[in-house]
């Protein structure tokens, strides 16, 4: 891995000047701003939507902005605009950098899959807006929107695949075998979640092929794994690449890495039923889920621990690179989740958390601490590096960033561990005659300072992303981040 | 791949894309197909005259000329 034997945790703007000849950094960078953008426009619809759970009234009566048709909007803004916008940036910028060759397609193909995918996200937001929804969670958009992201997933395939296939290198760098598994994988969940026979070609309107308990198996075989590939394998695979270049150090363990690849991605697919813990589903396939999630343990901390231990001899840098900071502190969050799912998936640890707001303090520690945290410390390193700057504008900023919205988190996670926890004892207390002892709008109103409390995490979440646009905007911009000739003709040099 | 070539598929694409909407939006039933068609065929000629301007940007550099 020559490229990675660099190691520069300061990004250097000469060698890229040169690449960016051979390479096809525009993609990158559309993708990069994109992700930015998205970003903020996910954690704002996030604010938007706890406001309204804190106080109704925020709703403001009509149909388009009530929270049934803003909760998908939110979601999609957070998982596939941004997340995606995220891991279209960096995979096309590791596939680039680790083959050493261009991407696959040339300009027009990058150009299309880039458009293409805003096109297709704002179309389905849109369509949510309007109250067009299959009704399916993270699988909302209908048919044609489905047919529409197919066309560009297979190009973003065609692609990524295309450029493994005109590598300079002889060796795949492990972060392409996790890309490749997520494009593939979310491919085939995509297409067999949303088989459905739409109502006229000329309506918005599908019926699913599967019904009933199966339809819910397939949904959640799906929903857990949009959630296995897309944000976890994929950002394992960001994080492979960018922490061994943030920290200067080589991964920890390939070895590790090759095993907990393998095991990871054949123990997901399994573990979708335990999203269907005492419902309809046959008994044998809830356990089999659950013994599959907590098999999954092991494999999830395996990429933990190669994370956490690249950075032995370089634990200093935490304290230089702010930037190192998210990406470190996203492993943690990582650690942290991929514990705390396996124990949910236990049937009697479920029947306490599931339906309650825990599940969406889990699903956040894992979206906010994993997947924006590990984006976060990417785009830190990528941006003065696609711009050719000497370094980031205000390393202060980034500190404040880090900061404000790690406290962000911490208030989001525990507060809802503690109102999931208590609507779940409270669901489940009688009284002394055998009664519910309390009535489900009484559980409602205990929940509501909790909500308040997430609320304002969410605000420092969304401030601390603002931080971060002006101080990427104005690394950009600000003459101070110039590459200074005689520092370019020393690098060139060297 | 030669990008007058990627040009050529991605160009053809998309204008299959962008009459498929025009087609979409003619019959559509509702709010939610009309305003997609008619944006994907919007899209389609944005994409499409996009990739004509940086074809003569290409060649206008190739020439030594000005790239604007």
């Amino acid at each position: 891995m020559s490229d990675l034997a660099i190691g520069a945790a300061m990004p250097v703007a000469a060698p890229v000047a040169r690449a960016a000849e051979a390479y096809n950094m525009d993609v990158v960078k559309k993708f990069t701003i994109a992700a930015m953008f998205w970003a903020v426009v996910a954690f704002l619809m996030g604010v938007l939507l706890a406001l309204q759970l804190a106080f109704p009234i925020f709703n403001l009566g009509l149909e388009w902005t009530a929270f049934g048709r803003l909760r998908p909007v939110h979601t999609s803004a957070a998982i596939f605009a941004f997340g995606g916008s995220a891991l279209f940036a960096t995979s096309f910028y590791i596939v680039q950098r680790t083959c050493h060759a261009r991407l696959f397609g040339g300009e027009a193909l990058a150009n299309f899959i880039f458009w293409g995918y805003q096109f297709f996200i704002v179309m389905a937001a849109l369509s949510y807006v309007m109250g067009f929804s299959q009704g399916q969670e993270y699988a909302e958009p209908e048919w044609h929107l489905d047919i529409f992201l197919t066309i560009i997933w297979v190009s973003y395939a065609v692609a990524f695949i295309g450029t493994i296939f005109l590598r300079k290198e002889p060796h795949i760098y492990v972060a392409n075998w996790f890309f490749m598994a997520f494009i593939i994988t979310v491919a085939v969940l995509h297409l067999g979640n949303n088989v459905a026979l739409p109502a006229s070609f000329f309506e918005a309107k599908s019926y699913s092929v599967y019904s009933g308990v199966q339809n819910a198996l397939i949904q959640w075989w799906y929903g857990h794994n949009a959630v296995g590939f897309f944000l976890t394998a994929a950002f394992l695979g960001m994080m492979y690449y960018f922490i061994p270049k943030q920290a200067g150090r080589p991964v920890y363990s390939y070895r590790l890495s090759v095993v907990h690849f393998w095991s990871l991605i054949f123990m997901y697919i399994w573990a979708g039923p335990h999203h269907l813990h005492y419902t309809a589903l046959p008994d044998w396939a809830q356990t089999l889920g659950m013994v599959f999630s907590v098999i999954l343990w092991m494999p999830s901390w395996g990429g933990m621990i190669n994370g956490l231990m690249t950075l032995s001899g370089a634990w200093d840098k935490l304290r230089t690179d702010p930037g190192l900071r998210f990406s470190v502190t996203a492993v943690g969050f990582y650690g942290m989740s991929t514990f705390e799912g396996p124990m949910m998936s236990i049937k009697e640890v479920n029947g306490l958390a599931h339906y309650t707001d825990w599940v969406v303090g889990h699903v956040h520690s894992g979206a906010l601490g994993w997947v924006a945290f590990i984006s976060f410390g990417a785009i830190y390193y990528l941006v003065p590096v696609l711009w050719q700057r000497s370094r980031l504008y205000s390393a202060k900023l980034v500190a404040w960033h880090y900061w404000v919205a790690t406290l962000g988190i911490v208030l989001y996670i525990t507060s809802m561990w503690v109102a999931g926890i208590m609507q779940g004892l409270m669901w489940r207390a009688y009284d002394k005659f055998g009664f519910l002892q309390y009535s489900f709008a009484e559980s409602v109103n205990a929940m509501h300072p909790y909500y308040v409390i997430r609320m304002l995490g969410g605000v420092m979440f969304l401030l601390g992303a603002l931080v971060m646009v002006f101080n990427l905007i104005m690394t950009v911009r600000s003459a101070s981040t110039a590459v200074q000739p005689a520092r370019e003709a020393a690098v060139a040099g060297a | 791949m030669h990008e007058q070539t990627s040009d050529l598929v991605v160009g053809l694409l998309v204008l299959i894309l962008g009459l498929v909407g025009l087609v979409m939006a003619s019959g559509a039933l509702d709010d939610a197909m009309y305003v997609f068609g008619l944006s994907l065929a919007a899209f389609a000629v944005v994409f499409d005259l996009g990739l004509v301007k940086r074809h003569f940007d290409r060649i206008d550099a190739a020439k030594g000329g000005s790239h604007v």
